[in-house]
């Protein structure tokens, strides 16, 4: 493949104990003409040569984060942007630099820079770090990979309502959105006027919570809740369940383009799943294929 | 004293300063630390620059070499730490080094955009290039850098054997190896430039407080432009004509509000002003306060027209000066600054803001104490504005009244939401020491309590 990659990360990756649980990691080995970004700190320690193209005038814990071209190839840690803000002006960056694909490693439980708005796709990478029981992890992946692959509403509604930046709207049976005066969804419980006087599609422009999933199922039947997407999503699956048996069905604004869903084995703890029977029990349960990122050949 | 001191005391400042556009960090700390300068000969010539600056900034604010200028300051990273590390002799590492070179270059594109603006002569920038090519050993012309193999013989056949190791993957064993020598070479020729660099240490400095001096010029250019400052005159007093307080009218503004400008002048002495509740006196005194400070800063001022007294310093009470931290009652903070501003005015030419003194204190010793502040600051040479309600004070002063509220001044029903529209803010010369008596009617137009309005009439009648 000729793309031109460029790499960075939310956390800190390619150091060769887990900073928390100091067990055993795999170091980031970075190929000739890719772009990374990472701190002073992390660069000054690069086993590479590599050509500085530009220095952030943000400073973080570890310097001020850096962009560099590798020349020779060899290992470096990476360390990135803290906000999807940041981010998303790396990748813009990035992308004035001649970079085709920007690869963004992720964190744990950040789901935030998986939002459409910062990046065009995803790989949900899942594994024993979510779960040791193979039987938790399916459903834990099974309900988040359900809540990525959410409908989208029309193109229309979408224009109507991306634009909306607080609040809890109503969208009538036009497709006309009308704010509901509840600023935030946490304040839904001191909502004075019935909220499902125009109908029962509500679009929330923040956060969606369970206790407004659960507010929701008592208002009403077969209530639609849109969102902007996946990653406002904060709910448990036991309440998404009792809005569903009502009836409630979520939507979002725009749909994040899952391209693959892998497999780490390992936990951070050290211990080691099943690969085979664990993709098995994934594949069957999300009715895709489900790649051992440790087997996938390089 | 420093304009990021004198925010403090004024919050009207503040907001002068969240309106201006600075390109860079640089800037912002460059206005912060500007001076209250008292200099006359050095306020003119600041104001001369700016006002070049503005007429440049008319001619050519789409055009080229202005967006050029612009988009150097706004790739200006302030290097205050770096520049502190290399008068150290403290080795730079590659990064600041990138730093470094990223400066050298930024102020060589700068240099030729304000040329290209005809500002070469107000904002001088020293010649960068040397330091440019020590850092640019190939003559890439860029502003990419690492430790050329051209720095150190010893590298490219070291990087050879690396690369070679590396794609082909190799003794790790060799491979480390390598790449301790490499960080070896690397921190020799990071040690050497740096020692070479040590020398431009001033030239550098300089660069980076004339880039982030142009920043700040450009910022209160623009700033003039948007608000329709005016240059100053320097005078033996104070006087504006159409005085705005840039803070309130833009409050005002927003909430479709009337915004009244006011033609004030004010001489060493004091000068009281009196007026009705809701006529602005306390907002005339913040104006004033405000427009010395940004005069005394090297920038022009809120009003049509303007002449300034450059005095020593601000001193102000104004405000709910209550401190339940020291434990000290509003009278009792109040009365203390008040002490010292007589003392600091004893030595100094200030610019005295007091609002309503003793106002928290029973009126037979306010009224007193009220006097003799009056007596004592119109004897000195210090340019006092004091506003009050107390009436029947005696002494000889200058004395300002605001108009305030005028019945039929416009054409709607009168509410306590229209009520600003019904108040002229002007002032007048007021040669009655009687204070107008309009506290009542303000409260009624306000809606207040029947009962207590009527009943407060009554004690006056008796």
């Amino acid at each position: 493949m000729d793309a031109h990659v460029g790499v960075t990360s939310i956390g800190v990756d390619g150091e060769q104990v887990d900073s928390v649980f100091a067990t055993a990691k795999p170091e980031v080995i970075l190929y000739e003409g890719t772009h990374f970004i990472t701190s002073e700190q992390h660069y000054l320690k690069r086993q590479t040569v590599s050509v500085l193209e530009a220095v952030d005038s943000r400073r973080t814990a570890l310097g001020p984060l850096v962009t560099a071209r590798v020349l020779v190839r060899g290992k470096a840690l990476l360390s990135g942007a803290a906000t999807t803000g940041i981010l998303r002006q790396h990748i813009e960056q990035l992308g004035s630099m001649g970079v085709d694909i920007a690869i963004v490693d992720g964190a744990l439980s950040r789901l935030s820079l998986a939002s459409p708005t910062v990046t065009d796709a995803m790989i949900l990478a899942t594994g024993a770090a979510v779960s040791a029981n193979i039987k938790q992890l399916v459903s834990k992946t099974k309900f988040l990979y359900n809540l990525i692959l959410l409908d989208e509403v029309s193109p229309d509604l979408r224009e109507r309502l991306s634009n909306i930046s607080t609040g809890l709207w109503a969208v009538d049976s036009e497709g006309e959105p009308h704010d509901l005066g509840i600023a935030s969804v946490f304040l839904i419980d001191r909502a004075e006027k019935d909220i499902l006087r125009f109908g029962k599609t509500l679009f929330a422009s923040g956060a969606v919570s369970d206790r407004l999933l659960r507010v929701l199922a008592t208002k009403g039947k077969d209530i639609i809740l849109i969102t902007r997407d996946f990653t406002k999503l904060f709910i448990t699956p036991e309440a998404y369940t009792e809005f569903t048996r009502r009836g409630g069905k979520l939507m979002v604004l725009q749909r994040s383009r899952l391209i693959a869903v892998t497999l780490n084995p390992t936990s951070p703890q050290g211990f080691l799943l099943d690969s085979k029977s664990t993709c098995d029990a994934l594949s069957e349960a999300l009715q895709t294929p489900v790649y051992d990122v440790k087997k996938i050949v390089q | 004293m420093k304009i990021k001191d004198l925010i403090k005391q004024d919050a009207g400042f503040q907001h002068i300063i969240d309106n201006m556009e600075f390109m860079s960090s640089a800037g912002r700390r460059k206005m912060l630390g500007t001076e209250f300068c008292t200099h006359a000969s050095q306020l003119q010539e600041e104001w001369d620059r700016l006002g070049i600056a503005i007429e440049t900034v008319k001619k050519y604010k789409y055009k080229r070499p202005y967006i050029e200028l612009r988009h150097a300051l706004m790739q200006l990273h302030d290097l205050q730490g770096t520049l502190a590390n290399l008068a150290s002799h403290t080795t730079l590492n590659e990064v600041e080094l990138f730093e470094i070179k990223n400066l050298a270059q930024l102020t060589q594109i700068a240099a030729s955009a304000i040329d290209g603006l005809g500002l070469g002569e107000i904002l001088p920038l020293p010649d960068t290039k040397e330091v440019f090519n020590l850092l640019d050993p190939d003559h890439t012309g860029i502003t990419n850098f690492y430790i050329y193999d051209s720095y150190d013989i010893r590298l490219t056949p070291l990087r050879r054997e690396l690369n070679a190791l590396q794609t082909s993957d190799g003794d790790p064993v060799r491979i480390s190896e390598l790449l301790a020598q490499q960080n070896e070479i690397q921190n020799d020729v990071c040690a050497r430039l740096s020692d070479q660099l040590t020398r431009w240490t001033d030239l550098l400095t300089t660069a980076l407080e004339q880039l982030a001096y142009a920043d700040l010029l450009l910022a209160k250019a623009e700033l003039a432009l948007q608000w329709e400052l005016s240059r100053p005159n320097i005078g033996d007093h104070i006087e504006y004509t159409e005085l705005v307080n840039p803070r309130l009218k833009e409050h005002n503004e927003k909430q479709h509000l009337r915004y009244q400008p006011v033609d004030v002048a004010l001489y060493p002495g004091i000068c009281i002003i009196t007026g009705a509740n809701m006529a602005g006196k306390t907002v005339l005194l913040k104006s004033v306060g405000t427009a010395q400070i940004m005069a005394q800063c090297g920038m022009f001022v809120p009003a049509s027209k303007a002449t300034v007294k450059v005095v020593e310093g601000i001193v102000t009470s104004i405000g709910d000066e209550q401190d339940e931290m020291n434990g000290l009652s509003s009278y009792a903070a109040e009365i203390i600054k008040i002490s010292n501003i007589i003392n600091t005015c004893r030595n100094h030419e200030m610019l005295v803001l007091i609002d309503e003194p003793a106002r928290t204190t029973n009126p037979v010793e306010g009224k007193a104490l009220v006097q003799a502040i009056i007596k004592i600051l119109n004897s000195m040479n210090s340019t006092t504005l004091v506003t009050t309600h107390y009436s029947g004070l005696s002494g000889a002063c200058r004395r300002l009244r605001v108009k305030g509220f005028v019945e039929g001044m416009a054409d709607i029903p009168l509410t306590p939401q229209s009520i600003n529209r019904f108040i002229d803010y002007s002032l007048t010369e007021d040669t009655n020491d009687d204070v107008p008596h309009e506290a009542l009617r303000i409260a009624a137009i306000l809606g207040c309590d029947k009962e207590m309005i009527t009943l407060a009439k009554e004690y006056i009648n008796q």
